[in-house]
């Protein structure tokens, strides 16, 4: 058995020596696989996919291979990516010089307590329509700064936003001073944003 | 860790309600039945909940358009007021968390 890490250009620059690494090319593209260790899903278990990972995109454009991609042998992955090869390249060609950013968004209500209780059904939706309010002040912006974003459903009630930025290397410091810059403009508001990481939410082919 | 940190506020804490969501798909397929039950509901209530979510951003788009009368919004808000309730009410009856319905849906998670 073998695990996934990455598909990228071939030929690439020396895999870093994270794992036992190999490289398995298809024409112009490459699958990054190593030795499947134990099935086990635990969360070190992700940590260390997710080094390898980002160790990879340290010199070289990827897409990242989600975690638990278990394939019998290297032809395997071979066929797995001359199968998709276009659409892999494409993707590939999508999130190119760039990288994964992510955003956290918590409101504040009044007094930092809990948001009153809805009247009504109408008090019901304009309470919803000020937590849409508050995202787009935040995503809006900071869309204009990437080439491409996702927003993610958030089960938890006052985070109004979860978003995915796919920004280029070199603007990832501008972002962060944008969203610095958010918050100072919404001191009730609580941002978080983290990264770089993989460009995961983009990577689909 | 930290140096994955671009901007955080300083209660960071409360970000960190979040655990691993990976309670409904880690277990072995033996693993005793109430967890499985419970699995199963994480999974369920975690589709429900991006429905939910979806059918409300619709209702604000129709409502931002004009074309409902004051009652219509009302007797709309009152209906994703009570499914809200219901919401909760399930989470708690399967002692689940809103973070628990944090599993990635995959492509379906983008159709928010």
């Amino acid at each position: 058995m073998i695990e996934l890490y990455a598909v990228t250009d071939h030929p690439t620059p020396p895999l870093p020596d994270v794992a036992p690494l190999r490289v398995v090319p298809c024409r112009d593209l490459a699958a990054v696989c190593a030795p499947a260790g134990d099935p086990e899903l635990s969360p070190e278990a992700l940590w260390r996919h997710e080094e390898v990972v980002e160790a990879l995109m340290r010199d070289r454009d990827l897409l990242p291979v989600r975690f638990g991609t278990r394939l019998p042998d290297e032809a395997a992955a071979a066929r797995a990516v001359a199968d998709r090869r276009e659409a892999l390249a494409v993707a590939l060609q999508r999130v190119r010089g760039a990288v994964e950013l992510a955003v956290r968004l918590l409101a504040e209500a009044e007094g930092g307590q809990e948001a009153e209780a809805p009247a009504g059904g109408a008090d019901y939706m304009q309470q919803r329509r000020a937590a849409a309010e508050v995202a787009a002040a935040i995503h809006a912006p900071l869309s204009r700064l990437a080439r491409a974003s996702a927003e993610r459903p958030s089960p938890v009630r006052n985070e109004v936003l979860r978003a995915a930025y796919l920004v280029d290397r070199e603007a990832v410091e501008r972002f962060g001073h944008a969203v610095a810059g958010l918050q100072r403009e919404h001191p009730r508001l609580r941002i978080l944003c983290t990264g770089p990481w993989p460009p995961y939410s983009f990577a689909e082919a | 860790m930290n140096d994955k940190l671009l901007h955080a506020p300083p209660e960071l804490d409360l970000f960190a309600a979040d655990r691993p969501a990976i309670d409904a798909l880690s277990r072995r397929v033996d693993a005793d039945p109430e967890n499985v039950e419970r699995g199963l509901a994480q999974l369920v209530l975690t589709l429900v909940e991006l429905l939910r979510q979806l059918m409300e951003r619709q209702a604000l788009r129709r409502i931002d358009a004009g074309t409902l009368t004051d009652e219509q919004v009302e007797r709309l808000g009152t209906t994703f007021m009570e499914l809200d309730k219901r919401m909760r009410k399930l989470l708690e009856e399967f002692g689940l968390q809103e973070e628990d319905l944090n599993i990635d849906l995959g492509p379906l998670g983008n159709l928010l």
